[in-house]
């Protein structure tokens, strides 16, 4: 491809962040070129949806390329059949690859060992990373669920308010200045949202909702429709008191339509993760055509930067490298450099440390780009998740709706923040897709006499009681017919689940690294990390999840079928040590993840202990923007797209200040 | 009468009805009259070619089918019949081919048992047989819902209670 060399901005990656810069940049005339790792966005998704259809293993990433999982290389020691990251062009981290961290074999990413010596408590256990991105046009949000929250001004000071983790340059003031973008970003998401109910949610944390939206801010759409398992929780949640503050149900405000727009409107396929078969959730494919639509941005797919050029001299930034390929297990059939005044890399937060890291071989900064404070890849963090899971009393009909359209986001924020973190609880419509792998798990149980859901056998759960579905019946019952009928339906129209997005703190030691040993098949390092879960702080909203699990299936009467994790295995076979399972209190837990990358190129208002500045500008080289979650000093309580995204528009901003001035 | 896969229209009418037997769904459902996904042709003869490798015995499936033949000639109810094809002295095999075609009309996926270890307990794992088994699996339509991914349905219907089991299963009355 014969590469123009006029451009105002490179971009490399196409996600919502990078989209989102294309998209401002575009309209405002500047000429923008997007380079991006991943294959085209395809004319329409039902390439996607067959793959998806077609999958073992409906993960997030089972629709998209490459493969996640090919039965036919399945063997004793790779039963899931995982290809080969080492041979893949742009391979990315899955959900299968979790349980398979410690062999590079079937695992993206290389992870440090774990120490000598740990008891099942200790908190320098290391653990496989929790979630998982997309490298393909669009990114990401192809499978993201579409939880569109504002973070709360206390996100924004959590040491000034609570002597924990750090605050965000400025606090509650940074805050104050990204309420427009959160506007413009939630109106470019199209997100449905139900202003009254958040503005209570707001009241109840003593924040005025003006501040929060702006004056007469509404959501462009109206709020998706509630759920009947939101509604059973509405009605049990209303009485009860936590840790001095009062419980209520939230609708969550989502990028989906509740009404036909320029695409359609949700029709409840249930399906956002992996793939909304008709897009009605927003997707960054959607503000990606509409950069490309002003006629000033290029996308050049297939191209995978490999490094940021720096001058020796300016230290300004002044090309990024690139190499190309047509398939995803071919050989690089080229490369070349693409310049341009500003640049922006928006490859996500294991993608961008990476890129940066791999740049050392500038003479100008042996320790990679842009990390003349040591920040690069550190401080990674998620929204580490306790899942729990049970019955409802009455059938509550999941498995028809959007994943989730409720939550207790009560939880937030409170003077218990500073003794252990916060989280959000997200209410699931999904039964228990995600906690079991149903509706399959059960299934088998009642065709086979197996007990793996818990509902056919001895079982009983942390309190003490009978997991038995029908106490009537034998253990592991074999049905058919009518019996299994009745049976089946009576727990899959019952099944609910609770996700706890608890807020895990920066921690220095939580790294991408590039591995000195792994590479891909263009011979690029794979990242390699180091995961722990060190704080107590962060554990204690563990045993805080566990318990108020049960007191709200009490409240709602139903049975908790939540299962006690094994206790965690560190050393020993690689198929047998454990991914996620700790011990904290006497209790086993394990963690999920909440797929939000966030921390690796921390903002702040110290060159020495952060990547960029308050302007998501490299302190080190004053045209180069780094934008996306990375960027986040803490991973606050909210899912982090609406405010990525918000603060992409920010950057822009920025660019285009910068662009002017120059 | 002979189809491309060489089953007689009885192999096939025999198929349709052990399957509704066993799932509890009624005929009309698992092989309607007006059937453009027409699943049922794609399930006999993956049913067949599983069967009779794992079992290593060609004639299995023919039995199975010849003796729902039998018992329906006589005039037996579903649950009689169902009971009468898993009855444990009808061997191993034969039971266990009966509980795989159960398995298939519901989750769309062919099934392998994992026995039990000495750490773990016995486990299914599966294999998905096509984009259009996924769909017609039988579980979206006895939790009352529809596949995941694959939605007739319209915006909001999810606020109200689904139409009655009897609708998904084509059993009225409630009864099975
Ligand atoms: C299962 C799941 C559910 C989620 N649900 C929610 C939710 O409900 N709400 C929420 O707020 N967030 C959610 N998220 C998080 C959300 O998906 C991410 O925050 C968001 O997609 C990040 O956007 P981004 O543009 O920064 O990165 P991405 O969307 O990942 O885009 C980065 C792009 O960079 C490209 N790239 C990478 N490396 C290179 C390279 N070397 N050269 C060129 N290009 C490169 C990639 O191919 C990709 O296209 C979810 C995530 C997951 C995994
Ligand atoms: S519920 Fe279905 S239609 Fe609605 S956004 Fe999710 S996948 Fe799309």
């Amino acid at each position: 491809m014969s590469a123009q060399t006029n451009y105002d901005v490179i971009i490399v990656g196409s996600g919502i962040a990078g989209s989102i810069m294309a998209y401002q940049l575009g309209m405002a005339g500047k000429k923008v070129l997007i380079l991006e790792a991943g294959q085209e966005v395809p004319v329409d998704r039902s390439g996607y949806m067959e793959t998806f259809f077609k999958a073992n293993a409906k993960t997030p990433e089972s629709p998209y390329p490459p493969t996640t999982q090919n039965p036919a290389v399945s063997t004793a020691y790779n039963p899931l059949g995982l290809p080969d990251p080492a041979k893949e062009n742009v391979p990315r981290y899955t959900v299968l690859q979790i349980g398979a961290w410690r062999n590079p074999k079937q695992c993206y990413f290389d992870y440090t060992p774990q120490p000598e010596h740990l008891k099942p408590d200790s908190p320098e256990a290391k653990f496989a990373f929790a979630s998982s991105y997309e490298r393909i046009g669009g990114g990401t949000t192809w499978h993201w669920l579409g939880t569109s929250l504002h973070l709360l001004p206390n996100d924004f000071e959590l040491q000034t308010q609570y002597k924990q983790g750090v605050d965000w340059p400025g606090g509650k003031q940074f805050y104050q200045a990204l309420v427009p973008y959160y506007e413009q970003a939630t109106n470019e998401i199209g997100v449905a949202g139900d202003k009254e109910a958040m503005d209570e949610l707001y009241r109840g944390f003593n924040v005025s909702p003006d501040g929060v939206y702006g004056a007469n801010y509404d959501y462009p759409m109206p709020g998706i429709v509630s759920s009947l398992v939101d509604q059973q929780y509405e009605q049990a949640v209303s009485d009860m008191v936590y840790d001095k503050i009062k419980l209520s149900v939230t609708p969550t405000p989502q990028g989906r339509n509740s009404l036909p727009g320029e695409r359609r409107q949700c029709a409840g396929n249930t399906n956002c993760i992996p793939i909304c078969p008709i897009q009605a959730k927003y997707d960054a494919t959607v503000t990606l055509g509409r950069a490309l639509q002003t006629g000033n941005v290029d996308v050049f797919y297939r191209h995978v930067a490999t490094n940021v050029q720096v001058d020796e001299n300016t230290k300004d930034v002044v090309g990024i490298d690139y190499v190309t390929y047509q398939t995803h297990g071919g050989v690089a059939t080229g490369g070349g450099t693409v310049t341009a005044k500003k640049y922006v890399i928006a490859a996500h937060a294991i993608e961008t440390p990476k890129l940066l890291l791999m740049s050392k071989r500038n003479k100008a900064c042996p320790n990679g780009v842009a990390n003349h404070s040591d920040q690069v890849g550190r401080n990674l963090m998620d929204h580490i998740m306790y899942l729990a899971w049970g019955l409802a009393k009455d059938p509550v009909y999941g498995f028809r709706e959007p994943l989730s359209t409720a939550g207790i986001e009560s939880l937030r924020d409170g003077a218990f923040r500073k003794d252990r973190a916060a989280y959000r609880i997200e209410i699931g419509n999904e039964g228990w897709q995600w906690a079991a792998n149903d509706p399959f798990t059960t299934l088998a149980d009642f065709v086979f006499g197996q007990n793996n859901s818990q509902l056919n056998g001895d079982s009983v759960n942390q309190q003490g009681i009978s997991l038995r579905f029908d106490p009537a019946m034998p253990a592991n019952s074999s049905l058919f017919g009518a019996s299994l009928v009745s049976t089946l339906n009576g727990i899959y129209t019952r099944q609910i689940r609770m996700g706890y997005l608890i807020e895990q703190l920066p921690d220095p030691e939580n790294r991408v690294e590039l591995s000195e040993t792994l590479t891909d098949n263009l011979g690029l390092p794979r990242p390699k990390l180091t995961y722990q879960v060190r704080e107590d702080y962060v554990r204690n909203a563990f045993v805080s999840a566990k318990d108020i699990s049960t007191k709200l299936f009490d409240a709602l009467g139903a049975r908790e079928y939540t299962k006690a994790p094994s206790a965690p295995v560190f050393y020993g076979d690689k198929r047998e040590v454990t991914s996620n399972n700790f011990e904290y209190q006497g209790n086993n837990f394990t963690f999920y993840g909440a797929g939000h990358i966030v921390g690796t190129y921390r903002m702040g208002d110290c060159r020495d202990t952060s990547v960029v500045n308050p302007r998501q500008q490299s302190w080190d080289h004053s045209n180069l923007f780094l934008v996306g979650s990375g960027v986040f000093p803490t991973v606050a309580t909210g899912n982090p797209t609406l405010t990525l995204a918000a603060l992409a528009f920010q950057a822009a901003d920025h660019v285009l200040a910068d662009l002017k001035a120059s | 009468m002979t189809d491309i896969t060489g089953a007689t229209a009885d192999t096939m009418n025999n198929f349709i009805g052990l399957s509704a037997v066993l799932t509890g769904f009624a005929t009309s459902i698992i092989a309607p009259t007006l059937d453009p996904v027409d699943i049922k042709s794609e399930y006999l003869p993956v049913f067949t070619q599983k069967i009779t490798e794992e079992s290593k015995d060609p004639t299995l499936v023919t039995t199975i089918l010849q003796k729902y033949a039998a018992l329906k000639a006589q005039q037996l109810s579903d649950q009689q019949i169902g009971t009468q094809m898993l009855a444990p002295d009808n061997g191993t095999n034969f039971v266990l081919a009966c509980r795989k075609l159960i398995f298939m009309w519901y989750s769309g996926a062919w099934p392998t048992i994992i026995p039990a270890t000495n750490k773990d307990p016995e486990t299914t794992v599966s294999d998905m047989i096509s984009a259009k088994s996924y769909t017609t699996g039988l579980v979206w339509q006895v939790m009352q819902a529809h596949p995941m991914g694959d939605s007739n349905y319209r915006y909001g219907y999810w606020a109200k209670a689904p139409a009655a089991l009897s609708a998904y299963t084509g059993h009225q009355g409630g009864a099975v």
